[in-house]
């Protein structure tokens, strides 16, 4: 909250809409509104946990952020650099300060090259590095996120998952970049190796100083590593609070459905539970909901739900909701 | 240790690879080596005319030289003329499968990277391309610019892409949409070094089984050309031009079509049984099967 920080993310009013344009043949298809109007920022060194179903348009905001999606409005500056409407020179600059980690390791690797050629890639093409210092630099990455120098001559098939993960992880922070997008990092891993990759992206950043995007719906996973929270459905952002805050006192109606869903280790804390279940499905992106979208399935919702749309409103323990009756 | 277990790994491959395959590998072997030391093989020399001994049977001597597949109509030794047939169908079949994969590897990866209207005029092309028939389009290419070696290289060459072009381009779309192209496009790849880096080894073997396809092809292609009098001219041998001028002695002389006949139906054959072998490696739904 403090204004002194500096920002690495500042994303104001991104929409960014699929389709909707007549076809060939003059069909005109629904327009698809994946994000909605969002406004987010990320400071230096921060976690923010960015949580939602699946189809409510996390996966697009964060190709929106790497510039791999065009908005139709919005701004979006990294570091203070607009990537919206940046051509493809400015765009790479721009990367420089923001990758990305994707969801599986095993599609985010090329099989056909070794695992320092990945990792040597960002540098190699940016003619940071080339050569025995590009091999040194390799190895030096390779044993920050707890591999061996000599793993580079290997192919992604002779590594576990969690292995895999890692590798991702060395390419990601080859360029040093400011800002990591983790596109539910650790959903397609093993229990077991999951919390390694977790406190591995945690010690990286304590080192680094890097801020990290962090999209997922688990919300163990949230609320181990997260500082601020950020609850999405249907392409806007619903709920925005500090983590302790959120898990404490979480107020919008889909946040206390989505809480409620996470299973209790006890099977009698489990039982005396109040479930906030939900009704129904998520509506269609093409089809939003007048008013506040997610009255077709709230509990709470009434008469002006489905006229007026709710604005983010502060509250007083600092988080930002948008509903009219939390 | 990795040295020990990739040769394990090897012998074991080895084991599983059937009879049929290793055949087939040597008599393409075979042909391949005699084809390209034809020089040192060959009893004659393949152009010289011997009149007296005129469409003689195999096994024929004359002057203390033995003709073992007999003479052609001017004399000429069928042996020494298969022999040097080889090198010009090998060769034509080579040079056009390189020529038109590189074509249309290049066009199919270009197409299915860049989209919009690029795909739009590429991939038009290849259906027209593909609704002519090929044949036709070679006699008509050949009847403007002419035969000849090279020619009829670059005539099946330019005509054979669209079908390289097609498996480029269909296998691009599903690789270009992988989580690590676009890893490489944020690590600042351009299109070419990811197209050459990244597309081109994760595409290759469906091309292969292509390439495999297309030379079997080839020959064939070549040797109805020539038979056709569209392809290597005379003197010079080549399969279907020994074919060609063998037809007209058919029931004096069976052995000038017989001798280059059989050769081309042992490669055209030791080639496809490859290819599908190859096929059945590369492809693991077919090897469940």
């Amino acid at each position: 909250m403090s204004e002194s920080q500096e920002n690495v993310l500042e994303m104001r009013d991104v929409a960014v809409h699929f389709g909707g344009r007549g076809g060939f043949f003059g069909s005109s298809g629904a327009v698809v509104k994946a994000v909605n109007g969002v406004d987010l920022d990320i400071r230096k060194a921060e976690t923010v946990a960015l949580v939602g179903e699946s189809g409510c348009g996390k996966s697009t905001l964060s190709n929106t952020i790497v510039g791999l999606q065009t908005p139709v409005s919005g701004s979006v500056k990294i570091s203070g650099e607009e990537v919206v409407g940046a051509d493809s020179r400015k765009l790479n600059d721009i990367r420089r300060k923001v990758q990305m980690i994707f969801q599986d390791p095993a599609l985010s690797l090329d099989p056909r090259s070794t695992i320092g050629a990945t990792i040597g890639e960002p540098l190699l093409v940016r003619g940071i590095a080339r050569g025995k210092a590009l091999k040194e630099r390799v190895g030096e990455l390779l044993t920050q996120v707890g591999l061996r120098a000599e793993h580079a001559d290997r192919y992604p098939h002779q590594f576990s998952g969690g292995q895999r993960q890692r590798v991702v992880i060395a390419r990601a922070l080859a360029l040093e970049p400011d800002l990591l997008i983790c596109d539910e990092p650790v959903s397609a891993l093993d229990v077991s190796v999951r919390a390694q990759i977790l406190n591995l992206l945690v010690a990286l950043q304590k080192r680094m100083g890097v801020s990290y995007l962090f999209v997922s719906h688990d919300l163990s996973v949230v609320r181990h590593i997260c500082d601020r929270v950020v609850v999405m459905y249907l392409g806007r952002f619903v709920e925005i609070a500090e983590r302790d805050t959120f898990f404490a006192n979480p107020k919008h109606p889909y946040t206390r459905a989505l809480m409620s869903a996470v299973p209790e280790a006890d099977p009698a804390v489990q039982r005396s539970k109040q479930r906030f279940v939900l009704q129904g499905e998520l509506p269609s992106p093409a089809n939003i909901p007048s008013g506040c979208a997610f009255h077709t399935r709230c509990p709470l919702a009434t008469e002006i739900c489905s006229t007026v749309r709710p604005e983010l409103t502060p509250r007083p323990d600092g988080a930002l909701v948008a509903c009219h009756h939390a | 240790m990795s040295v020990m277990t990739s040769a394990h790994i090897v012998r074991q491959r080895l084991r599983r690879v059937p009879l049929s395959v290793i055949v087939v590998s040597i008599i393409l072997a075979v042909i391949v080596l005699l084809a390209v030391f034809a020089p040192l093989v060959a009893p004659f020399d393949p152009n010289k005319q011997t009149l007296l001994a005129r469409l003689k049977e195999p096994g024929f001597s004359y002057r203390g030289m033995t003709y073992w597949l007999g003479t052609d109509d001017l004399g000429r030794d069928l042996l020494s003329r298969t022999l040097y047939g080889a090198r010009v169908s090998l060769g034509v079949a080579c040079l056009s499968v390189v020529v038109s994969t590189i074509v249309g590897v290049s066009l199919g990866m270009v197409a299915g990277w860049f989209r919009g209207w690029t795909e739009t005029i590429i991939m038009r092309l290849v259906d027209i391309m593909m609704s002519i028939p090929a044949i036709l389009l070679a006699v008509l290419t050949v009847a403007v610019l002419g035969p000849g070696f090279m020619k009829l290289v670059l005539v099946l060459g330019l005509t054979r892409w669209p079908r390289y072009t097609r498996i480029a381009y269909a296998q691009t779309l599903q690789v270009s949409n992988l989580p690590f192209i676009k890893a490489s496009e944020l690590a600042g790849a351009g299109a070419i070094r990811i197209l050459l880096h990244h597309v081109l080894p994760n595409i290759a073997g469906p091309i292969l089984i292509v390439v495999t396809a297309e030379f079997g092809l080839m020959i064939l292609m070549e040797s109805g050309l020539s038979f056709l009098g569209l392809g290597i001219q005379p003197p010079s041998a080549s399969w279907g031009s020994i074919m060609s001028t063998g037809r007209q002695y058919i029931e004096r002389a069976w052995w000038i079509v017989a001798v280059p006949g059989f050769g081309l139906f042992l490669l055209v054959f030791s080639v496809n049984v490859l290819g599908d072998w190859l096929r059945d490696q590369l492809d693991p739904r077919s090897r469940s099967r």
